[in-house]
């Protein structure tokens, strides 16, 4: 028989009579994974299970309650059609030993204490020991023992509530924070929070003031402790993605011990998505990402505003067999004393997507990043990395502002491309780098009188009386400098496109300073012309933002050279070689 | 022999010198020796094979580096030059590893590289 226990909030409970043929006994709890089974009426009165893991609870007046972790159910209730044998009622503290009986596959379990370790039936043998629940005086191997003798009932995670104050955990850190403090009218704290982990489920921990001090040294990410007493309360969900109604926070009364037998204990999971899908995570997800470290920036200090503090912060550029490159950035500690050298695997679980320069990643202080993970992903993407990989010339997903010289993350794209695909038709600008060729100039109005004041390049309202007002300084000046506006049309083999170019850039592009060409303008129009004559033609690289602009009801895409620089001609050639290589392979 | 400017002539890597026999061609590669006479010169392409290189008089000149010759090649495989050009490798260097790529790409896909 089922029987839905209603709990105060969160999921129901269901408490299951179960009987092998011979005694019934109440005392079942289904863990709450296995819901399902009853919602979905897989698990109903009669039909017949087989238990694969369980754990023996002991309630605070002595009642032992089993809660069924894993069941498979073997035989449907239809398919039984009624009791099987007629089984009496067990009573708790009847014997002690009971011969095994090799039951056939569709009987079900046979409940055998021993000592705390039960086997069940046929061939599946519990992967999982039960801890030891001590009920008989019997030395009994006990698979754990704490210091000072006490013997602990280690109890799954997925069974913490408030109401038990005396418990003990075995779980593994999958995730430490670092140490943060606040201050606030309240006062002044500091505080650091884990996850933990184990076959049941996982919970968050939060350590303040003296017990961050005694633990955060004590805690190591990735290892197993028994976990003995803390305070359970409601999970404030707003704080993480720990799947747990409750969460734990360590008491004066707490205590960690490590523990040396886990390997039953799953590890930090992961569960990665490619870096080229991250161009479709909406932004603020969180994430697991693995890759490896192609590039990295050396670590800068920043001021947070808010907080008036330094912040140090490293970017870092990932890649994995999509081709794809994704920018992360690291933050204080992590930042300082991360090692990039020998472009290492690295994965980062729990990162937050931001649509940063299109998308990248930031490390959370809730997130874990591992260095070279000892995983078949990194295996394989070391594999990869070494014989194709570094060879691939990779876009980036994130735009890397006038970053790399070696142009190992600039977003590459013929003028074809950054049409087709609609560049700078979102609602943010696009930026991407090509090769083309200038083909026309306009010299009319490609210079403007600007204000002679550093810094500020407004236009200046000439008051014809020798004197230049600049609205922004709000001030008048007898001069102005000219800076230059130049509108050119590049091409490459397949389109053209409009481009406005600034001062530094114009100037390259015609070779001459803007004053310079001012006054050749005004003196010697001929040797304006062919300045503008002797710029055509030529090829450069050039580094574009794109960006739909809205001028009097009339959106236009208007592009801006950001940058111009002599073609180099090795990367290109290797660009288009493996381009081609590329192009042929798909046929 | 001046047809031979006349005539289209591809750019091959020394592998292919066989393949190219009584035909003119245009050869880059990178001077190893030079012959004391002054009228041999070998050459190493991208890929590290050398080809042998005769000229009708001899250099007047110190060639090094990289050079570009254009000629026709003989029936034993070495190529007899009809003018040449040496590569300025001033304000950057001559990668001919990356141009023996792309004398791979050109010939895998004739079609797009039609000579003549």
């Amino acid at each position: 028989n089922t029987r839905a226990i209603a709990t105060g909030n969160g999921p129901p409970r269901y408490r299951v009579l179960m009987s092998d043929g011979v005694n019934t006994l109440s005392s079942f709890m289904l863990a709450t994974q296995l819901n399902p089974l009853v919602e979905e009426e897989r698990l109903s009165a009669h039909c017949i299970c087989q238990v694969n893991r369980f754990i023996v609870n002991s309630l605070k007046d002595g009642r032992r309650v089993v809660i069924l972790m894993d069941l498979d159910v073997l035989k449907t209730a239809d398919m039984v059609g009624g009791t099987v044998g007629n089984p009496v009622p067990y009573n708790e503290g009847q014997g002690q030993q009971r011969s095994s009986a090799p039951a056939a596959n569709t009987a079900p379990n046979k409940l055998q204490q021993q000592n705390g370790s039960l086997s069940a039936a046929g061939s599946a043998a519990p992967k999982y020991h039960p801890p030891s629940n001590q009920f008989s005086k019997a030395s009994a191997p006990s698979s754990l023992k704490t210091p000072g003798g006490t013997q602990s009932k280690v109890v799954p995670i997925a069974s913490l509530n408030p109401y038990q104050s005396k418990w003990t955990i075995c779980a593994r850190v999958t995730q430490k924070g670092q140490i943060r403090t606040w201050s606030n009218s309240r006062g002044e704290g500091k505080l650091f929070s884990i996850e933990l982990v184990d076959e049941s489920g996982e919970i968050r921990a939060t350590a303040f003031n003296d017990q961050a001090d005694k633990f955060f040294p004590l805690i190591e990410l990735n290892k197993v402790y028994y976990f003995t007493k803390g305070n359970l309360k409601t999970a404030n969900k707003q704080y993480t993605a720990v799947k747990n109604d409750y969460e734990i926070t360590f008491t004066n009364e707490t205590s960690v011990v490590p523990c040396d037998d886990a390997q039953h204990l799953p590890s930090v999971q992961f569960d990665f998505v490619s870096i080229s899908d991250l161009e479709n995570t909406p932004k603020d997800s969180i994430v697991d990402v693995i890759g490896i470290c192609k590039s990295y920036e050396d670590v800068t200090k920043i001021v947070v505003k808010a907080s008036n503090r330094e912040v140090s912060k490293r970017n870092v550029h990932l890649m994995d067999t999509s081709g794809k490159l994704v920018t992360a950035t690291l933050w204080g500690n992590e930042a300082e004393k991360f090692d990039g050298s020998r472009q290492p695997v690295i994965a980062i679980k729990g990162a937050r997507v931001s649509d940063f320069g299109g998308r990248s990643l930031s490390v959370l202080s809730s997130s874990t990043v591992v260095v070279n993970p000892d995983s078949p992903e990194a295996f394989k993407l070391r594999g990869w990395f070494d014989s194709e990989g570094q060879l691939l010339e990779c876009a980036s997903i994130s735009d890397v502002r006038g970053g790399s010289a070696s142009g190992v993350n600039t977003n590459w794209k013929t003028l074809y491309e950054a049409k087709s695909e609609r560049l700078g038709q979102g609602d943010k600008a696009d930026y991407f780098s090509c090769v083309g060729t200038i083909v026309h100039l306009r010299k009319e109005n490609c210079m403007y009188q600007a204000c002679p004041s550093q810094d500020c390049n407004k236009k200046v309202i000439d008051q014809q009386n020798g004197l230049y007002r600049c609205e922004k300084c709000d001030r008048e000046f007898p001069n102005f400098k000219y800076r230059m506006m130049l509108l050119v049309t590049i091409a490459d083999s397949l389109d053209y496109q409009w481009v406005t170019c600034f001062q530094e850039s114009a100037e390259f592009i015609l070779g001459q300073s803007a004053t310079f060409l001012g006054e050749l303008k005004e003196k010697n129009e001929q040797a304006f012309e062919e300045v503008f004559q002797n710029a055509n033609f030529n090829t450069y690289e050039f580094k574009i933002r794109v960006k739909l602009e809205t001028y009097n009801d009339e959106s236009r895409i208007k592009a801006t050279a950001l940058d111009v620089k002599p073609v180099n001609y090795r990367e290109y050639s290797k660009r288009l070689i493996t381009s081609i290589r590329r192009n042929a392979q798909l046929g | 022999m001046g047809d031979v400017h006349e005539a289209p002539r591809p750019r091959i890597a020394a592998a292919q010198l066989a393949q190219y026999i009584g035909r003119p061609v245009c050869f880059v590669g990178r001077v190893e020796k030079i012959h004391p006479t002054g009228k041999l010169v070998v050459l190493s392409d991208g890929g590290g094979c050398n080809a042998t290189v005769e000229l009708s008089e001899p250099l007047d000149e110190e060639i090094s580096g990289v050079l570009e010759v254009v000629g026709r090649v003989t029936n034993q495989a070495t190529i007899m030059c009809m003018s040449y050009v040496q590569f300025r490798e001033d304000k950057s260097p001559f990668d001919l590893e990356l141009y023996n790529e792309a004398l791979k790409i050109i010939h895998e896909f004739p079609e797009y590289f039609p000579f003549g």
